[in-house]
């Protein structure tokens, strides 16, 4: 035990990695909420109206990217935190 | 779809392919030796140029971001030049050229409600787009030459095909850039259509209370958009170094991902290009 990390670096290891897992897996809830909500009313409306699928298709991945913005924030701050904290 | 090369072309295809196998074979043999925590040490440290005079954050350039801009723009230059003088009977690429700008001018012209400045959001749409389409696929799905840095922004190495190329708007400077350039155009806009007056006026509406809001609701437009395309950028092409990390560095079977990348790098692109036409809008109106 020598050569090993101290108590204190490897206090900081473990909370980079828990503080990185919980960023990334909360940060995931709102966004798969959020296009599971656009999701669901495109897939309605294209039921009733079939002839405007391909209008409804290019808007709702429009506004899943947009709805998609949190969740990569999350990605980059649990990424900065792993390897440049 | 049916290609036709000439004997030139496929040529120049093969031999950048064995090129390209012999280079990844090389990297496979010797970079996948390296642990991961090895692999992963540099990937947040940015290449950084002091320049002799300037001082503070004004003395620091990424030389990586402007050779990679200036590439992009060579590209665009000559895609230009060839289109100079469009033919009254497109053929194919024209046609593709001249359906992407169709489609963004259909954009621009439901969504600007004065006639006057329908042209110029169009010129700046459609210049943000074709930009930002090149170098998102650039830097999603394509293979190319990577500087790593150490942590003080000097070169340590310079790795062949192991990394894609880097994309400048994987770079927030690019992306904040863009951003603050669409706020400025948008407001310049605005002054123009409604006079200065009217203008001052719509930051005290409904009532002169509500003017911090106004101000931080206009303020974190350019925040949002910019660190939006930064985020799926810089995220996308940290996926692709750890899908070549696992596939050891043979790009073979990571170019069926590059479908993702180059998907996802278009349907950025569009976010940017419908969001810059969209704020352009809400301040004219």
């Amino acid at each position: 035990m020598e050569n090993g990390p101290t108590l204190a670096e490897a206090l900081i290891q473990m909370g980079k990695f828990i503080g990185a897992g919980i960023c990334m897996g909360a940060g995931a809830i709102g966004p798969g909420i959020g296009e599971g909500h656009v999701g669901d009313g495109a897939m309605q409306a294209m039921a009733r109206q079939p002839e405007l699928i391909g209008v409804l298709t290019t808007r709702m991945l429009l506004s899943q990217a947009v709805c998609e913005t949190t969740g990569l924030y999350s990605l980059l701050i649990s990424i900065l935190m792993l390897f440049v904290l | 779809m049916k290609l036709s090369l000439d004997r030139k072309t496929k040529v120049l295809l093969v031999v950048f392919l064995l090129i390209y196998i012999f280079l990844g074979i090389l990297n496979a043999i010797y970079l996948s030796k390296q642990s991961m925590s090895e692999a992963f040490k540099n990937v947040a440290n940015r290449w950084v140029l002091k320049l002799p005079f300037g001082q503070g954050i004004f003395s620091r350039v990424n030389p990586l971001t402007i050779f990679m801009t200036w590439i992009i723009m060579f590209v665009i230059i000559i895609v230009v030049y060839r289109f100079r003088k469009p033919k009254l009977i497109p053929d194919r690429k024209q046609a593709a050229l001249e359906s992407v700008m169709d489609f963004v001018y259909q954009m621009v012209e439901d969504a600007i409600p004065d006639q006057r400045f329908v042209r110029p959001t169009f010129y700046i749409a459609c210049t943000l787009f074709l930009f930002i389409v090149l170098s998102n696929i650039l830097g999603g799905a394509i293979p190319g030459i990577s500087i790593e840095a150490n942590a003080q922004g000097n070169i340590e190495k310079i790795h062949l095909f192991s990394d894609t190329w880097f994309s400048p708007t994987a770079d927030i400077n690019t992306n904040a850039f863009l951003a603050v350039f669409v706020f400025l155009i948008s407001q310049v806009f605005a002054i123009k259509s409604k006079g200065l007056k009217a203008w001052a006026k719509s930051w005290f509406e409904p009532i002169p209370f509500m003017f911090p809001m106004n101000v931080i609701g206009e303020l974190s437009k350019p925040i949002s958009h910019s660190l939006r395309l930064f985020g799926n950028i810089a995220g996308g092409a940290l996926l692709t170094y750890l899908l070549a990390y696992m596939a050891k560095y043979l790009f073979l079977p990571v170019v069926l991902w590059g479908f993702f990348g180059i998907f996802v790098g278009v349907i950025q692109a569009l976010v940017f290009t419908v969001l810059a036409i969209a704020y352009i809008s809400s301040a004219l109106s």
